[in-house]
């Protein structure tokens, strides 16, 4: 170990950051808002965050300068939350990928992927400003669905990344946002269309 | 195959993820095809809706505050013994620092000993909690185990792919206990086997994680919240027991997995 003198020079006064503050505080809310997705209550939301924060300080020794710094903290709070109570009643819940459906009895063959055909994007448009439908329609999402679909479109991360965060194959990580959105457009359907008897009544 | 465009390459296309020739393919079918037109708009709109509408959740206001502050009390203890070496006189000798450095070999010697025995308390502190709170976790849950079985060539191959280990379970175990099933979790950020007992009407965590290289030692006894925990290490593997069964019947499961470690480690290869 090298003593290099200016290494112990007495700091200035004034507002001083760690080279780790300067990178995670500006993802706190990023990592709040995952959290309180995942986690569904803020409070809960706030301790994970808490944890994910001390644990990553404490382990940043172990972070290698250059590489994907955003991606290292999510899995630290991805793990985090898996070991919570949470977490690990979500993990619970859907462990296959075939049981990766949103949580709901609508039957699973509504759009099979060949014939995905919905209403014209002016009507899509409507119903994506309905943006209080949209968040319902999140909330239904299986946690694996929803994680991704958070990183994806919300954190704006690239498969790789998610993949890393996640720590699955990146073909799984198509393959859920894939089932996310064909999920998410499921939904919004049905939230305007509530059942398939009234549905055929409604057009005049 | 499909005319059209799959929903993975749709998928890509609106989330930047192709390449620039798969991009021009893409683009090529999109120009001459308005189904596919109509579902890549779709997707856009939707990923960009999603991304606004999952946009929810502020921080509380305070929250930036508090964790700098503890960031920056983190870093300020570590960096305590630096700036008392920096307030050193300055004529303090050769012979001082040469005392001070061999001070330093002796502390970190028998540091990395102690380290090597056993694990700070501390962090071992911290394990119990986490197990604890995960065996409570279990206990809470109405839903039964990820693996159900009773049989231990069940239980075990059902980890495979799942945890970058492998471990071994007692063909007999004590009177009046069972083999219930496995969960996998997280322990300190690391894939753990979670094997599930029951001993009479007591059920039983045994967390098994992949072991630091460490010298074999059995733990001692911890009772955390009304629990009793224990455990072994091995080479390959690190194992804490967590239950509110009389400790003698715990130890027995206990000692039964750590001798089915030592029998299959003696077995011929």
């Amino acid at each position: 170990m090298t003593l290099l003198p200016w290494k112990y020079a007495i700091p200035k006064s004034g507002p001083r950051t760690s080279p780790f503050e300067d990178l995670a505080l500006p993802l706190l809310p990023s990592l709040y808002n995952v959290a309180v997705w995942l986690s569904r209550n803020p409070a809960d939301a706030e301790d994970l965050v808490q944890e994910t924060f001390l644990k990553a300080l404490r382990g940043f020794g172990t972070f290698e300068p250059g590489t994907n710094f955003k991606a290292w903290i999510f899995r630290i709070l991805r793990n985090t939350y898996l070991t919570s109570r949470s977490g690990l009643a979500a993990v619970r819940t859907v462990s296959l990928e075939e049981e990766l459906e949103p949580r709901t009895d609508w039957g699973p063959n509504l759009f099979p992927e060949a014939a995905i055909d919905l209403r014209t994007p002016e009507v899509n448009l409507m119903r994506l400003s309905d943006q209080a439908a949209l968040q319902a329609a999140m909330e239904e999402l299986a946690p694996p669905l929803l994680e991704v679909i958070l990183l994806c479109d919300v954190e704006e991360m690239k498969y790789r990344e998610i993949a890393t965060v996640l720590e699955i194959p990146i073909g799984t990580v198509m393959s859920r946002i894939a089932r996310a959105r064909m999920a998410l457009r499921r939904l919004l359907t049905v939230s305007v269309t509530p059942s398939k008897s009234n549905a055929g009544g409604t057009g005049s | 195959m499909s005319d059209h465009l799959s929903l993975a390459v749709l998928n890509a296309v609106v989330d930047g993820e192709l390449s620039e020739d798969q991009l021009a393919i893409a683009n090529q079918h999109l120009a001459g095809c308005p189904h596919c037109t109509s579902n890549a708009l779709a997707q856009s709109l939707l990923k960009s809706a999603t991304a606004r509408a999952g946009r929810r959740y502020t921080p509380p206001p305070d929250l930036r505050e508090r964790f700098a502050l503890l960031a920056s009390q983190e870093v300020s203890h570590r960096q305590a013994s630096p700036s008392q070496r920096a307030l050193l006189p300055a004529g303090f000798s050769s012979y001082g620092w040469a005392a001070a450095a061999a001070l330093v070999l002796i502390c970190l010697g028998l540091f990395v000993v102690q380290r090597g025995m056993r694990r700070t308390s501390a962090e071992y502190a911290g394990l119990v909690t986490e197990v604890c709170d995960q065996h409570i976790a279990t206990l809470a849950e109405n839903s039964p185990p990820e693996v159900i079985s009773s049989d231990r060539h069940t239980v075990k191959p059902w980890f495979q792919g799942k945890i970058p280990f492998s471990f071994n379970l007692p063909q007999n175990l004590p009177g009046d206990t069972t083999l219930d099933g496995a969960n996998l979790t997280y322990l300190h950020n690391q894939p753990t086997a979670q094997l599930l007992y029951s001993i009479g009407r007591h059920r039983v965590s045994v967390f098994v994680q992949q072991g630091d290289g460490a010298n074999a030692t059995r733990d001692s006894w911890t009772d955390h919240s009304g629990f009793h925990v224990t455990g072994f290490r091995t080479r390959d593997l690190a194992v804490v027991a967590v239950s509110d069964v009389e400790p003698a019947r715990l130890t027995d499961l206990v000692g039964r997995i750590e001798q089915a470690q030592a029998e299959a480690q003696a077995q011929p290869k």
